[in-house]
């Protein structure tokens, strides 16, 4: 493959060429109910070539049949001549690297039989409509391993092996006319080794959809809200994440005004940043899709933005260097300016120093799912409490959290020092490119106000 | 391809059935004003589905000679549960054009063309606009052991356009789009670019949210947060599991009887229409909610069999899983009457003295759908007052139940429109819940 790369490349009439190739070998069972929905056995293989004349815009082809490579990248390279260009489009510089990273794949799972996946998942999904007041269960487990290869025409030449593996489960409880849902979800990069012992994520999940068929609709309201660790690291992703992603502002200069570096974005006790290099995370990968090495990036220091994300493109045109996050979900995508494992920084004390001197408030716990458009964003919590007089009381539904995401940045007044990272499946979706799989961490966080959806009274 | 692969199943297998999809795809992405990138993918994949023993199996690879695609279908299926699936037999199609050659044939130029033409009429200083076109077309075949046998081309033309303006912290966006088996027509276009603009300037002026129990106009777009539920509730699959709440209501009267749907998949010029379905049943409209009562739910062939009906033809199916439910064209409200006017609100901001207009949400598709309630801050939304639109109204939020909100149709507007697979005019509720955050 290494010399098909190679000759391919040189065969290139281009100022810049980029190939990658990828083989995928992936497995996937799903239950619904007490029912095997389906076990299947996939595999997948195809190639990615993307191309730059001087004076031109980018000409990209994505395709199956990989005997036509050096077709492809002559085509890539027409395309990229289709589209001229005033301003050329330059690349931060990016010391080429030669790198053979096979990694542990902590039980290969293309060893396991189909028929072994099936038995651990119909276990979990046992454990989820065994819990009184569950009507129906959604389980599914996938599991890949992608042979990656990428090569560029400045030198770099890059051959990896990628797992990862899911799982998840939604149990639904039903009574009459309610009907509640619970959550679970696990995704990590690595093997088979890694998917036993979740029974009880299972477990908990259907037992809060049973519960929440007898807790009340938060009624909506303006209240001191602290969110766990999960719906703060899915907080920080959605709602600031994708504004440090250099493509939202690069080729705009009201919206670069709008995030200049050294502009206060929180309080003091805010540290946030994006880590593709952390050590075992579903985000983290030792290059990205161009070739550039992975990194801890600050994004905000002691409440004041540092730092943003970037490809080798936006890094040139804003003369930033290059933090290695241009990510592509598969071949059949270019790769764009994505975050791997965000993260909301440790602070100090506990969950109860938080909630402590909270008379009236609500604790949002875990999360349905959260969208951001522009500065305003919405996040469904899976559920939460009210807090009552320093106390954690009863259990409430329909948490929604709306808001604009200066104005909450701001408010975020403590943080406590329980940090975690949330290694869950699923992934980021952006410019249609889904799932990405990413992963999110934070300690407890409490802001000062925050309006909450649910019963809002008319 | 299809032909070897179901043959060499015959063999083997109880029985089976595949599709099997080309698809090229040709885009050119307009950012911040310029031509940025030029791409065109290319993908064939084939899904095969087996019976063996009474179990289903299911195999899908993009690989160009699917060696062992047979018998990882087989595996598959000795893992699989028993259905009682019956492939439906041949049977003839309806007509229905879903391929235009013009679409077909168009050069990049001519597609970069249509973009620049739409970045130069959306121009505006201190605003950034986004144009991309994209091009599919896809071949599709399918067949099966009981004799069903179907081939169509189909293209697609998808165009979609935003503009974006950032003032200090307050960001306007502004999107819309329009895609069909043809190449888009200059009143097409025209039409983009008067719906973009119409938008963007009513909301330049920034006013107050009004709060309570209100009129609240929601757009075609805007309307997607009321339907989802429906469409989930509607779903043979959520019945058959025991989680819709539509699922024991055939015949009840439980919307405005003015409301109706309809599932076409034979509607002209349509991306989503469709002679067959992806596992060989004949296309035909359906109505799923008429005079305001559910009529029937969609299904595919394996819900049916398991819910001991037949088929609607609403098997959908990609190259990697088995065939799932999905719609065609869904067509919402009242049909389509002629001449649909093109104005805010269709025709129907004169009798608001005081509302919203909500013309997208964020963080639709979250949450508990299926169950009717929902709560979303407005994304973009406009205030009526005394019949007009008086400004853009941020930092508000709307909720309610849609089981009850659509019992509450104050009128449905004539600006009837298709955004993606859907068709629906506007739609004025009653008593929604605006509250301010």
């Amino acid at each position: 493959m290494k010399d098909r790369l190679i000759s391919a490349l040189q065969a290139s009439r281009a100022e810049y060429t980029e190939i990658r190739i990828e083989h995928t070998w992936s497995a996937a069972v799903t239950f619904r109910g007490a029912r095997l929905e389906s076990a299947t056995a996939s595999e997948d293989r195809g190639g990615f070539v993307r191309a730059l004349h001087h004076d031109c815009g980018w000409g990209i082809v994505a395709f199956t049949s990989l005997d036509r490579l050096p077709a492809m990248v002559a085509r890539a390279g027409e395309l990229s001549r289709a589209v001229r260009l005033d301003e050329s489009i330059e690349r931060a510089e990016v010391a080429p690297v030669t790198a053979e990273a096979l990694a542990d794949l902590d039980g290969d799972v293309r060893g396991v039989a189909l028929a072994e996946k099936k038995r651990l998942l119909e276990g979990y999904n046992t454990e989820m409509l065994a819990v009184p007041g569950v009507v129906d269960t959604h389980a599914s487990y996938h599991d890949e391993v992608t042979e990656y290869w990428y090569a560029n025409s400045d030198g770099t030449l890059l051959h990896e092996l990628r797992p990862d593996v899911t799982l998840s489960g939604t149990a639904i409880a039903r009574r009459d006319g309610t009907i509640e849902k619970g959550l679970q979800s696990v995704g990590l990069r690595r093997g088979w080794n890694a998917v036993h012992d979740h029974a009880a994520g299972f477990r908990e999940a259907a037992r809060r959809a049973a519960a929440l068929l007898d807790a009340p609709t938060v009624k909506g309201g303006t209240y001191p809200v602290i969110l766990d660790n999960e719906l703060a690291g899915v907080f920080i992703h959605e709602a600031f994440g994708h504004l440090s992603e250099a493509d939202f502002v690069y080729e705009n200069p009201q919206a670069r005004e709008m995030m200049t570096l050294g502009r206060r974005f929180g309080r003091p006790v805010l540290n946030a940043g994006d880590d593709g290099a952390a050590a075992g995370l579903r985000g983290t990968l030792p290059f990205d899709d161009e070739g550039t090495p992975t990194q801890d990036t600050a994004l905000i220091r002691d409440g004041i933005l540092v730092g943003r994300l970037h490809s080798r493109e936006t890094a040139a045109k804003l003369g930033e260097r290059p933090t290695g996050n241009a990510r592509a979900i598969s071949y059949r995508h270019p790769p764009i300016v994505r975050m791997t494992n965000t993260y909301i920084a440790n602070g100090q004390g506990s969950v109860d120093d938080l909630i402590r001197d909270v008379k009236l408030g609500v604790y949002a716990c875990s999360a349905f799912g959260g969208q951001t458009l522009l500065e305003n964003f919405s996040f469904t919590a899976a559920y939460g409490h009210m807090i009552r007089d320093g106390q954690v009381a009863e259990l409430v539904k329909d948490v929604v959290l709306a808001g604009n995401l200066f104005q909450t940045l701001d408010r975020i007044e403590r943080i406590a020092g329980d940090f975690k990272w949330n290694q869950m499946g699923g992934g980021c979706g952006k410019g249609g490119q889904f799932p990405l799989p990413v992963t999110e961490g934070a300690p407890h966080v409490r802001i000062e106000a925050a309006l909450v959806g649910g019963d809002v009274p008319a | 391809m299809i032909e070897r692969v179901i043959d060499a199943a015959r063999e083997r297998t109880d029985a089976a059935d595949g599709l099997w999809h080309r698809v090229e795809r040709t885009s050119v992405a307009f950012e911040a004003g310029r031509l940025k990138a030029c791409g065109i993918s290319e993908a064939a994949g084939i899904n095969l589905r087996i019976l063996k023993d009474g179990r289903v199996g299911i195999a899908g690879t993009t690989a160009v000679e699917p060696a062992d695609l047979l018998d990882r279908a087989i595996a598959s299926a000795a893992l699989g549960e028993v259905v009682p699936l019956q492939f439906p037999p041949a049977t003839p199609l309806p007509p229905i054009v879903t391929q235009s050659k013009a679409a077909a044939d168009a050069s990049l130029d001519q597609l970069i063309a249509i973009g620049a033409e739409l970045v130069g009429r959306l121009a505006r200083e201190g605003c950034q606009v986004n144009v991309s076109i994209e091009r599919e077309a896809v071949e599709t075949r399918l067949m099966n052991t009981a004799g069903a046998a179907a081939a169509y081309p189909a293209t697609t033309v998808a165009v979609s356009v935003d503009l974006t303006r950032f003032a200090g912290d307050d960001v306007l966006l502004v999107y819309d789009g329009c895609s069909g088996t043809e190449l888009p027509q200059p009143a097409r276009l025209d039409a983009l670019v008067a719906s973009i603009e119409r938008r963007f300037v009513a909301a330049l002026r920034v006013v107050e949210p009004p709060v309570g129990s209100l009129p609240v106009l929601f757009t075609p777009s805007g309307l997607a947060a009321l339907l989802l539920p429906l469409e989930q509730g509607l779903s043979g699959k959520a019945v058959l599991q025991g989680i819709s709440p539509l699922g024991d209501k055939v015949g009840r009267r439980l919307f405005d009887e003015r409301f109706s749907i309809v599932d076409d998949p034979l509607v002209a010029g349509r991306p989503s229409s469709r002679p067959v379905d992806d596992e060989g049943v004949p296309s035909r409209a359906l109505p799923l909610v008429a005079g305001g009562e559910v009529r029937r739910f969609v299904y595919d062939l394996e819900t049916a069999a398991r819910a001991k009906t037949v088929s609607t033809g609403h098997g959908t199916r990609g190259t990697f899983s088995k065939p799932r439910i999905g719609y065609s064209n869904l067509i919402v409200g009242p049909p389509p009457s002629r001449g649909s006017s093109d104005s805010f609100g269709g025709g129907l901001l004169s009798g608001v003295k005081d509302g919203l207009l909500v013309d997208d949400l964020i963080g639709v598709g979250q949450g508990n759908v299926i169950g009717g309630a929902f709560s979303h801050p407005v994304a973009l939304a406009y205030r009526i007052q005394d019949g007009a639109i008086t400004g853009r109204v941020k930092d508000a939020a709307v909720a309610g139940n849609v089981y009850e909100l659509l019992q509450r149709i104050g009128g449905f507007g004539s600006d009837g429109r298709w955004l993606g697979n859907r068709w629906s005019s506007s739609l004025l509720v009653e008593g929604v819940s605006v509250a301010r955050r």
